[in-house]
Order: structure tokens, then sequence, then C-alpha cells
């Protein structure tokens, strides 16, 4: 995504001022644009890299009664050892990936859809984006009181009997968990997504159809061969946000779940670092958690920067 | 009307037209039912009694409504406290962003001073870091912060510095400020101007739609966050609306929780309808260019 | 400057101006010796009620009020930190922050928790008759609860033994008699099959399995079974037994077999009590005070509610699960502070008439009087008598609904070490056998034995 300035008709920039002594000046230069940057470096500095190293130390440390010492591994073997380790690991990874076919893919086809009409626009806009202003703990507790409500007193129970489908226990069946967060977590979040496509919807000039219609192209072949180039940086820098915010999983579970749900079918990674550093009073081992989820992101954006420079 | 997917003149015909139709239909009554309908069950489910929320089938209008859940709601949680909170960490948070991240992108796009580049890396190498990994070292840092050896729990600085350590928004204000010609700069230094004033004069002016955008992401930031503001705002006077609610549903009837989430949304949504036109406008006019 | 720069100056020095002043507001003074120069003492307390608790709320600040003008030496600051005053993530929270109180509320299970953060202050030498008065009629299996390596580190405020707490108009309608409550597992699954019947999303039993809640359910019934929940020296779990397992097969039974559970599972402390207050919740296991939080907090009613003791597999219970609360002192407070403290804790927690134990002020309030709570004093004692005597003349609730849960005691067993983490543990087990038909429960019991095993290791 690249975000242009307005084009300025240039001026002819006129010869350069003599330079009273080139170094002095240099050194001015250094310190101000230093002091532009101060504000923001000590905030990574305090926020972002600081806690990246002391994150790592604490990983490898143990505080009992207010003392620290040196453990070695002992807190990743622990944390690896915990029988939810890798039933969060999938969770988090089904829930990234179902997420990414609804909570992606949707948000996409709602804003072609919603481009193409030409009536009630601002009307459905705004209902697109009306989940977004719940706060997100009220957004989830309606699904968690009303539609997920495993009587058939449940908004989504009634309907499907009303259908004569069969019914659902929701986020106490262990299969249905996670579809539900992913439901529940698009039907909250897709409103910023579906603008954001569909201002990018709105750049794609439209010779680029006319052209493609000439060329006997239907509706599908247009949005393959047109829409989806055209909007390629933006639908990969949502790719990969959506990656990183789903990776992050947390709300959801607690409040639907009230937790790790029916035999830890909804603890997310995020979950367990919660549980660790603040259910089981073990913030080291929390961080050792952090850590490997770290590399795994590692790992992942390694891959992802590989993908996007090939395709370049 | 710019030319979009299908063309004008073919919804127009026949065929096109009566598709056209069917599918506007579909998609505004489906959309109301999908957006709107969980919204009706909200607003009339906190009219109902607990009695008649367990009740099966479910009643589609409350049979004797009832604003006692509003009521209890309003009472019991300091609503208005909480919407405060969060709008007053919101405000901050747009207010320190621009600020701090404008004079970092600015200087790094325009200024290039020595270390600009290996500053710069360092700070896009943490734009994959999901806020989840170092929420430990973070929380452990905001409880004791280095050096100074400030408690910055119940603090709003506890909010607003760490949204600053943002390398999205640095990266999206220095792709802007790059495309500025140089030229610009040029000529207003050569007239005497001094950076602070090239940048408010010239840079400024020029970013509206990318401020706008910044601003918005980091409303959404401090309206979407749960976890982050409930570790540092442990008191019940200090907590954002997300928080608030979530705690007072540990020990609340459900009706009067979502009672309590309908009142949470009023403000925002008055405050999207009118901002609708420049919030969207943000968002497109944005020029965020695929 | 264009006009429509100025307007932004204006509206960054508006933003500002607005941050700095809130920003001042928020500054704390900090007062580390906590004694100004007149002598005045001044300790900060929690745990004060929240604004929808009005009545107790207004009690507090009265207390306090009167306690100042009893003490003009000391200063009594409240903080109020929510509806529960100990949720244990916050409470993790604030101990790692050092964000407590002066004194805090904690429950007796905390100890081992404070004690590792290195904030808690040993007061066993400034704790006796002349900052408590009645410190000698405090049961002492409750001090010796916040006692470790002979040191103390707690005062108790509040004690209990759980039971069976039944709905009698629910028992009635089911054709049950509201004054023979279940004894047994047994009797309880009939019982819950009868009230189930009655329809309408009605759950004759109902239990807890989130939210840590399922754990301390699990460990109370388990100790009904004659069980426990760690080995004597606290190092592995000793709940993967065949007690264990009856624990969990009763519930698959009411679940499963008969259907009279209800539907709605995964519930933690206020879902079940919603579900009560709305008269759909025939019984479940709990304090005495659980019905006073059904009124108070979730729109039930007084006269629906009952309680018997714990059941037992096959007669009475072999034991059952206490519990309490107390205040926790943080380190590094000066002496006058911590016997401030101490006297606050005497005035409003432990002296009969008075604080929490004032019953003739309770009386007329929407809050119970003539529970079997709280358990604080030992038997015989004179403080006992008096908080008796005064709670028996004062009853606003009929203190024949309590009189099988008193007439039968059971042995109380206290919390295990650890316990709110094991509890979270064994939210698993709960929750699997409640939501899941094909649950198996040997494997459930393994995986939760193979966690608490690590939890131990890790926390030794």
């Amino acid at each position: 995504m690249t975000i242009v300035a307005p084009h300025i008709t240039k001026q002819p920039s006129p010869p350069a001022p003599v330079a009273r002594t080139k170094r002095s000046r240099k050194l001015r230069d250094n310190l101000t644009g230093h002091a532009f940057l101060i504000g923001a470096v000590v905030c990574f500095a305090l926020f972002m890299w600081f806690p990246m190293i002391r994150g790592i130390v604490m990983s490898f440390q143990r505080t009992r009664r207010g003392e620290t010492t040196w453990v070695g591994w002992d807190n990743y073997t622990r944390i690896v050892a915990d029988p939810s380790f890798w039933i969060a690991w999938k969770n988090t990874f089904v829930f990234t990936l179902l997420a990414l076919v609804l909570g992606y893919l949707l948000p996409f086809f709602v804003a072609i859809l919603l481009n193409e009409l030409r009536h009630f626009k601002g009307y459905l806009r705004i209902l697109v984006y009306l989940p977004v202003m719940l706060p997100p703990a009220s957004a989830l507790f309606l699904f968690k009181y009303y539609a997920y409500d495993p009587s058939d007193a449940g908004l989504f129970n009634a309907i499907l009997k009303v259908l004569h489908l069969p019914t659902s226990e929701w986020m106490q069946s262990p299969g249905m968990t996670i579809p539900a967060m992913v439901i529940a977590s698009t039907w909250m979040n897709m409103g910023g997504a579906v603008l954001i496509y569909l201002a990018s919807l709105q750049n794609i000039p439209g010779e680029l159809y006319e052209a493609a219609e000439l060329d006997g192209a239907g509706v599908a072949r247009r949005i393959w061969n047109v829409t989806i180039p055209q909007t390629r940086l933006i639908l990969a820098l949502l790719a990969m946000l959506q990656i990183v915010a789903t990776m992050q999983l947390f709300i959801e579970p607690l409040i639907l779940a009230n937790g790790a749900g029916t035999q830890d079918s909804a603890t997310s990674v995020a979950y367990l670092i919660y549980q660790h550093g603040f259910f089981q009073n073990d913030l080291n081992g929390a961080a050792a958690l952090g850590v490997i989820m770290l590399l795994v992101l590692a790992a992942f954006s390694a891959v992802y920067v590989r993908l996007t420079t090939k395709q370049d | 009307m710019t030319r979009t997917l299908i063309s004008q003149a073919q919804l127009r015909r026949g065929r096109g037209r009566f598709l056209y139709w069917a599918v506007l239909a579909v998609v505004v009554l489906g959309f109301t039912l999908v957006f709107l309908g969980p919204l009706y069950w909200m607003v009339t489910g906190a009219l109902k009694s607990g009695q008649e929320i367990a009740q099966t089938p479910p009643t589609l209008w409350p049979r004797d409504p009832e604003l006692r859940n509003y009521a209890d709601a309003w009472n019991n949680l300091d609503l208005a406290k909480l919407m405060f909170n969060t709008f007053y960490y919101a405000a901050g948070a747009v207010f320190f962003q621009l600020v701090f991240d404008t004079a970092a992108a600015y200087a790094l796009s325009k200024l290039r001073p020595a270390f600009g580049n290996v500053i710069l890396a360092a700070m896009l190498a943490t734009l994959m870091i999901p806020a989840m990994v170092l929420i430990v070292p973070q929380y452990v840092t905001a409880i004791d912060l280095p050096i100074v050896h400030v408690n910055l729990l119940d603090s709003p600085w506890a909010i607003w510095l760490p949204l600053v350590a943002n390398a999205f928004n640095i990266f999206l204000l220095k792709r802007f400020f790059d495309s500025i010609p140089e030229d610009l700069i040029a000529a207003a230094q050569v007239d005497g101007a001094s950076p602070l004033r090239t940048l408010w004069s010239i840079i400024l002016p020029m970013s509206r739609p990318i401020l706008g955008v910044v601003s918005i992401f980091a409303v959404t930031a401090v309206w979407k966050d749960f976890l982050w503001p409930k570790l540092v705002m442990p008191s019940p006077e200090t907590r954002t609306l997300s928080v608030g609610i979530y705690a007072f549903s540990g020990g609340t009837p459900q009706n009067v929780v979502i009672a309590a989430s309908v009142i949470a949304a009023i403000p925002t949504v008055i405050i999207f309808l009118v901002f609708q036109r420049n919030i969207m406008s943000g968002l497109t006019t944005g020029s965020l260019k695929g | 400057m264009s006009t429509p720069q100025y307007r932004k100056v204006a509206a960054l020095a508006l933003v500002t101006g607005l941050g700095l002043s809130l920003v001042g507001c928020s500054t704390k003074s900090d007062d580390d010796s906590g004694t100004d120069a007149a002598g005045k003492t001044t300790i900060t307390v929690d745990c004060q009620p929240v604004g929808a608790q009005k009545e107790l709320l207004a009690n507090w600040n009265a207390d306090v009020a009167a306690f100042e003008k009893d003490n003009p030496n000391i200063t009594i600051k409240s903080v109020s930190v929510g509806e529960q005053c100990n949720n244990p993530p916050d409470f993790t929270a604030r101990l790692a922050g050092g964000t407590m109180t002066d004194v805090f509320y904690g429950y007796m299970t905390d100890l081992q928790q404070v004690l590792d953060s290195g904030q808690a202050m040993d007061i066993t030498g400034l704790v006796s008759k002349d900052t408590i008065p009645t410190w000698d009629s405090v049961d002492p299996a409750l001090k010796e609860v916040f006692t470790d390596g002979g040191k103390l580190y707690a005062v108790p405020v509040k004690n209990y033994s759980m039971g069976l707490v039944y709905n009698k108009t629910l028992f009635k309608k089911a054709g049950l008699d509201p004054a023979n409550p279940p004894r047994t597992w047994a009797d309880v699954r009939t019982a819950a099959k009868k009230i189930s019947a009655l329809g309408g999303g009605i759950a004759g039993f109902s239990e807890y399995s989130a939210g840590n809640t399922g754990g301390w359910h699990f460990t109370a019934e388990l100790y009904s079974q004659g069980g426990d929940v760690l080995s004597e020296d606290g190092k592995k779990a000793a709940f993967n037994t065949p007690q264990g397992k009856q624990v969990l097969q009763n519930l698959k039974d009411m679940r499963y077999g008969d259907n009279s559970m209800g539907s709605r599972q995964l519930l933690q402390w206020g879902d079940l009590l919603t579900n009560a207050g709305a008269g759909k919740v025939g019984m479940f296991i709990g304090a005495p005070d659980a019905t006073q939080a059904i009124v108070s907090q979730f729109q039930g009613k007084y006269e629906d509610w009952a309680m018997g003791p714990m059941p037992g597999q096959d007669g009475p219970a072999k034991a059952t699960l206490g519990g309490g609360e107390g205040y926790f002192f943080k380190k590094g407070l000066s002496d006058d502070q911590v016997k401030a403290g101490l006297k606050w804790l005497a005035y409003q927690k432990l002296t009969p008439g008075k604080g929490q134990l004032d019953y003739v002020r309770a009386k007329p309030q929407n809050y119970p009087v003539g529970l079997p709570q709280p358990l604080l004093f030992t038997n015989g004692s004179e403080a006992q008598k008096q908080e008796l005597d005064l709670r028996k003349a004062n009853a606003n609730v009929d203190t024949a609904n309590f009189a099988v849960f008193e007439q039968n005691p059971v042995p109380i067993k206290g919390e295990p070490r650890n316990a709110q983490a094991i509890y979270a543990v064994l939210d698993s087990a709960m929750s699997g056998v409640l939501t899941n038909p094909n649950a198996n429960i040997d494997e459930l019991l393994k995986t939760a034995e193979t966690k608490v095993n690590q939890l131990q290791a890790a926390g030794s």
C-alpha cells in the first residue's frame, strides 16, 4: 500500500546556498533530525526494544519471593511439557486459517458487492460498520448470552429449529468452538476491512474493466484479472495484518468460552500466556511462551517476505 | 459515476436490471438481518426479565418490557466514567501518535540524520511482533520504568506511550512524506524556514489525508484493545469501556450486562453517524492506493 | 498561516491543555511513611463495596467515619477494586505491580502467592489483644491458614464452609420435601431428575466449569468423597483416584444420563447465580452467602432458598470445603501503620455488634442476617456467644432455612496450596464431563494430574 501525496508541479529549484562550513552544518542537521526522532525512539526503546530483550532474559530466570535466579531452559521445558501447549498452538492455527477464509475473503467480496450497488450505499456501509462501534467485550457478550446460548432459548438455535435444522451447543461443543469464535470475530471486525477494500476498489480505473469486458471476460474473470491484481498490495498488507491479529486470539476465548472452553477447545497461545502469567503466577513461564511465539512469527514473516519479494 | 466491475449499461437492460434489483433486495434485507438483527435482539433482550430470556422459544418482543436492567446498568456500572476514560485515552493516543510519529517520519524521510536507516530498520522490525508476544515484559516495564523508576499503572501514559511505538504509522507517514517533492522543501529552506517550520507549513497541510488515517487507526486501537488496558488500568476508576463491562459481567445478571453494552454503544454510534462522512472519506479519499 | 491552520493549532493546544490538566489530577501523592508531622497515620484499605452495593457501601463509609472519630490519629483511605474483591488475574497483576493497598484483601488460598511476590509482611509481633480485642477468640485454625514458617501474614475476616443450596419453591413444585434436602449424591440425582422434569429450561442441579470455579467445586465434591487434591507433602496431585472418578461420574450421570443439569454449561460464578436468580436452578453446591449474592446482585428472592449439608456418596459427606478471606499487610509499612490497620480490622470485621457484625443495622437492609456465617470465633468463646446472640436476635431470614445445614455439621477441610492455579487446571476436567457426552473420565483426570504435578514442581 502506498499513500501518495497530491501531485505538485515542480518548481525550479534555486541553486543551493554556499555552506559556511560543511561539518558544522552537518552536525546541526543531525542534531535537528534526532531531536525530531527522540519522542518515537524513546517510546520504541521503552515499549518495544527493551521489552524484547527483557522478555528473552526473563525467560531464563525465575523470580520467587522477590529473588531472581537463573534457571537455564527450565521455563521452556515446563511450558512445552504443559498438555495444553500443543492444543493451544493447534487451536491458534486453526483459528488463523478459518479466519483467513472467512474473516479475510468475506470482507473483500462484500466490498466488491457493495461497490456495485448504486442504491442504499450509505445505509449498507453504516450497517457493516455498526458492530465495530460496539465495545469488543459487548459484542462478544451479545454472542455469548444470546446467539450461542446452547439451550433452545438461544437465538441461533431458535432459528435453526424454525428451519428444522439440527441445533448446536456452540461454544460447548468442541467441534464448533473455533468456528463459532471465527463467526463472532468476523462479525464484529469486518467493518474496517470492508471500508479499506472499498477505498482501494474506487481507485481502480474503469477503463481496465472496459478493456477486459471487450476481451470477453465475464464477471469472475474480471475480478481475477482486474480487481485482484489492482488491489494486490492492499490484499497482501491486510493478509499480513490479519494473520498477526488472529495469532493473538485472546478476548474471544476469554469471553465466549470463559477461558479455556470445553477441555481446552478454546485455549489459544495468547490465552495460555495470560493463564501462566496471571492465573498461575508464572510470569517467567509466560515470557518463555512469548519468546516461542516470537520465533514462530519471525519464521512466518521470513516466509512472507520471501513470497512477496519474489512476486515483485 | 465511474465504471466498476459491471457496466451501468448492463444493469439497465432487462435481465441485468432484474438481477440487479433482486441482488439489491437480498443484500439490503440480508445485511439488515445480519448486522441490525443482533442489535435489535440486544436492545430488546435487555428489556426482558431473567425468566423470559431463558424461555423456549425466545420471544421476538419482550412480554413485559421493563427498564429495570437499563437503570441497574446505568446506576451500578459507572458508565459515564468509563466512556470518558475511553474517549480520553483515544484523544491522547491520537495526539501523541500524531506528534511523535509525524516528527519521526519527517526526520526519517526528509532530514535523514546519521543512523536514520538503522533506526528505521529497528522500528520496522517490530512490525510483525504482535502485542501479545511482549505483553509480559511490557507489563513488567510499565510497572517499573527503567532508569526513572516510575510506575505507570493506572496512568493514561501507560496507554499512550506504547501506542506511539507503532511502526506501521511511521511506515505509512514516511512513505507519504517520501512522495512530497524534495524541491518544495529545498525552496522553503532557501527562504530560511527551519525544519519545524517546513514541517508545519509545507508538509502537514499536504498530509491531511494520511493524518486522518493515522488518527482513525489510533482511535480504533484504543477502542479495540482489551488485555493491555485490563492489565495496566486495574482500578475501576481508570478502566476502559470494554474492560469495565467485562469486569462488571462477573457479578451481574446477563441482561444487565447487555443493557450496559447497549448504553455504552450509543455515544459511539452517534459520533459515528455524525462524522461518518469524514470517517468514510478519510478512509477512501485518504487515497489508500492498492 | 491560513485560517484552517490556526484552527489546528487551537485544537492541538486544547488537547494538550486537557491532557496536562488531567495528568495533573491523576498524579498520586505517595507518602511512604504514612505518618505526617502531626502524628496522624494514614493507611489505604481495599475491598470497599462498589456503588452497586448501596447499603453495604453506606455501612462501610459510616464505619470509616465512626472509626476515625474514635481514633483521631488514624485516617483510612478506602479503595474499591471492583465487584469481586479478588479476581485472580487482577489480584496477580496488582501483586506483580506492587499496587495493592497498605492493607489488602485476599483469599485464604492466596498466602503462597503473596509470599512468592515478596510483598507479604510478617505481622506476628504486632497482633495481640491490644490491637484486636477479640483475637484470642478467633479460631486458631483460621490463624493457621495465614501462617507460614511460624509467622503470621494476615488477619482472617470471614470463613465459610460449603453445603447444598437448594430452591425450596422448585422443590415444592417437583413434589419434594423442602424441609428435607438430599443427603447423598444418589438423592441429589433423584431430586435433580424430578426438578428438571418441570421443564422450561430448569436445571435440577447446576455446576461450574470455568473461571477457576469448576476446580473449586471439584475440590469440594472430592472432599465429600473423602478424597484429597494434593499428596500430603503438597508436591503431587492426589485426585486421580476412585474418589476423583466418582465425582466426575456423578456429574456425568446427571448431565448425560438423566439430562438433569440443563444445557447451559461452562458456567462461572455469575453465570450460575444469574440462572439461580431467574429461578432456573434447583440445587447447587455453595456457601451460605451464595443466597446473599443471588438476592442482592442477581435479582432473586430469599424466600426461595435454603441449605442442607454437603452430600456424601453413601452417607454423610466425609468432609466439605472451607474457605475464607483475610487481610494482608503490604511489606514496608511502619509499625504504626500496621497497628492502625489491625485496629481497623478489629473494628470493622472482628467486633460483635460493629462493622460487618452490626446486625442491628443490617436487619432492615436487603442483606441477610442469620446465615450460619462467618464462623470466625472458636466454639464456646465469649465473642462467639455474643455474635450468635446478636445474630439470632436480629435475624431477617428464616434461620430454619439453614437449620439442616447447621444441625448436620461436616468436617471442614481447607483449600489446597496454590489453589487458584490448580482450580484453573481442574476446570478443564469439569468442562469435559459437562459438555462432552463421550468424555473419558480417566483421561480427563490423567491430563489434569500431569498439569498439576508440573505446576507443583515449578512452584516449589
